[in-house]
């Protein structure tokens, strides 16, 4: 029972890691390897505005959201602009810009107790009898929600239509009159957001520090690459499989085994089927 | 209502377009003929726009160097670098060659998306347009555009264009591929949409399908004008004949 619960929980939080990264990547075809640092950025920042703005928690962590979006869409037209559709230059610039902020952050000393960020919610709860506290059970909540909106979003608002289309079809999407720059930046901005919720719900379980931003990035590739990167149920699959994975190997070999599940997987993958368990070989198919 | 003068286009040295000049009247169907490489779809993308995005994309990753000269305009105002979506808005619109729909989308996901620009209530009209003008699309609405058949996603790429609202029509290879039958359905098709009051500049290789529902037609050669004329005077002209009537 409490395997089933706890690889539920750690599943979706792996789910909200990766969901920001995907989305970007299944629009614009722009894989942001500065997302672990945005996630743990947002944090920083929700801290920043809880403790030396002295704003209360329900209105830094949407500020922090906001800002993350901001800081996303900025480092598209600052970095990427130029190196758009040049798909090494865009991993290398994001990569930096990850380490950049990561290092940044250590270097203001962001590690330590007294980086933490208030739970939503206090207490807990027994299922059957295993105890869970009302955080994990807001962060599953929270996950669902976010795939909900997420898929009315994309299916039935102007802006949610044009991502479809541009990640299907630039150039149809171009000649109706959609452009793909402000799609790849919206699509930045709103997976940096996701990066920041999944931050606002994940964090409070724990102590901050700026190493999360490289775990968070690891997890998401780990997901992303298991899953296939262009379908939302290949990540959602992704996730529970490494997420009960992780659960299982710590359960019946050993707890320091959590951190190896994610990079055997990738490595296995990569080997039996790079393409991800659930991707299409969509050259191939485009080829047919 | 569309005027265009001297176009050139290069390709790093090759030419693509070589001084084109073109003009398109209000409430005509004008046809583009040429073979494979001509310049039709480089011409076409040219007067939609799309050339000015991918001039950008190239300019600023440094590769190939793409350069436009010459000049357009479209109801009096001078456009040749104005962007895809300007072009849109203003009612000139491309169904490009090679039915290129959203695939994984439905028909009806499709014509929403194509109402990006446009008012729910403007792109719910122009959706029952399209239901009217193939009536096959709505029987479909809900299949996925990947699995209909190259006739429907050729109708359906059409309907696309048409739901963003175009005054000028600009249809690349509509006919490319398709069995005779659809050919002559589709330009009766093309017909109609000029009936609805919009005007149609379409490109062929093979003059005979399109032919009886044209006012004028141009012959392309190498990026150059070679012939124009009326419907009467393509017909009639030996060489035309030959090349693209297939007698």
């Amino acid at each position: 029972m409490s395997l089933l619960i706890y690889g539920l929980i750690n599943s979706i939080i792996l789910a909200l890691y990766t969901v920001g990264f995907s989305l970007t990547y299944g629009i614009s075809g722009l894989a942001n390897f500065a997302h672990g640092a945005l996630y743990i950025l947002s944090g920083y920042t929700a801290w920043s505005f809880l403790n030396i703005l002295g704003l209360p928690f329900w209105a830094s962590a949407p500020l922090a959201v906001i800002a993350t979006a901001l800081v996303g869409f900025l480092f598209y037209w600052v970095l990427l602009l130029r190196l758009r559709g040049i798909a090494l230059a865009e991993l290398i610039v994001t990569f930096a810009a990850g380490v950049a902020i990561l290092e940044l952050l250590t270097w203001k000393g962001f590690y330590g107790i007294r980086y933490s960020l208030p739970l939503f919610l206090r207490g807990g709860v027994e299922i059957g009898n295993v105890a869970v506290d009302y955080q994990r059970l807001f962060v599953v909540a929270t996950g669902i929600l976010l795939v909900i909106l997420l898929w009315l979003f994309v299916h039935h608002t102007k802006i949610g239509l044009a991502f479809r289309a541009m990640a299907q079809n630039e150039r149809t999407a171009l000649s109706i009159g959609i452009e793909s720059d402000w799609i790849g930046s919206l699509s930045l901005a709103l997976g940096s957001a996701l990066a920041a919720i999944a931050a606002m719900v994940v964090l409070p379980l724990g102590v901050m520090e700026s190493t999360i931003g490289y775990e968070v990035l690891i997890y998401a590739l780990a997901v992303a690459i298991v899953g296939g990167l262009e379908s939302t149920l290949g990540m959602i699959a992704g996730s529970f499989i490494i997420g009960y994975g992780q659960i299982l190997a710590a359960r019946y070999i050993g707890a320091k085994w959590m951190v190896i599940v994610p990079l055997a997987a990738i490595v296995l993958v990569l080997i039996v089927r790079p393409s991800g368990l659930f991707g299409k070989f969509k050259e191939l198919e485009e080829r047919v | 209502m569309l005027e265009a003068k001297n176009l050139m286009v290069f390709f790093e040295n090759a030419l693509a377009l070589n001084d084109l000049s073109i003009e398109v009247r209000e409430g005509e169907i004008v046809a583009v003929l040429g073979s494979n490489s001509a310049g039709k779809t480089t011409l076409m993308n040219t007067l939609s726009g799309l050339i000015v995005d991918m001039k950008r994309k190239e300019d600023r990753k440094g590769g190939v160097r793409i350069t436009v000269m010459g000049s357009l305009h479209f109801k009096g105002e001078e456009m040749l670098f104005m962007k895809p979506s300007e072009r849109v808005k203003r009612g000139i619109v491309l169904s490009q060659e090679r039915h290129p729909v959203f695939r994984d989308s439905d028909v009806m996901e499709n014509l929403k998306i194509a109402g990006f620009l446009r008012s729910r209530a403007e792109t719910k009209a122009r959706i029952e347009l399209v239901f009217k003008l193939f009536p096959v699309l709505k029987r479909l609405k809900g299949r996925r555009a990947g699995l209909l058949s190259g006739g429907e996603q050729q109708m359906l790429a059409i309907g696309i264009a048409l739901v963003a609202n175009p005054h000028l029509l600009l249809m690349d290879e509509p006919l490319l591929g398709l069995s005779p039958m659809l050919q002559a359905d589709l330009a009766r098709a093309i017909k109609e949409i000029r009936n609805e009051g919009i005007t149609v500049l379409v490109t062929e290789q093979f003059a005979r399908p399109i032919l009886p529902i044209i006012d004028r037609g141009y012959v392309v050669e190498n990026g150059m004008l070679v012939f124009q004329g009326t419907r009467q005077e393509l017909a009639e002209n030996p060489e035309v004949k030959a090349a693209y009537l297939g007698l």
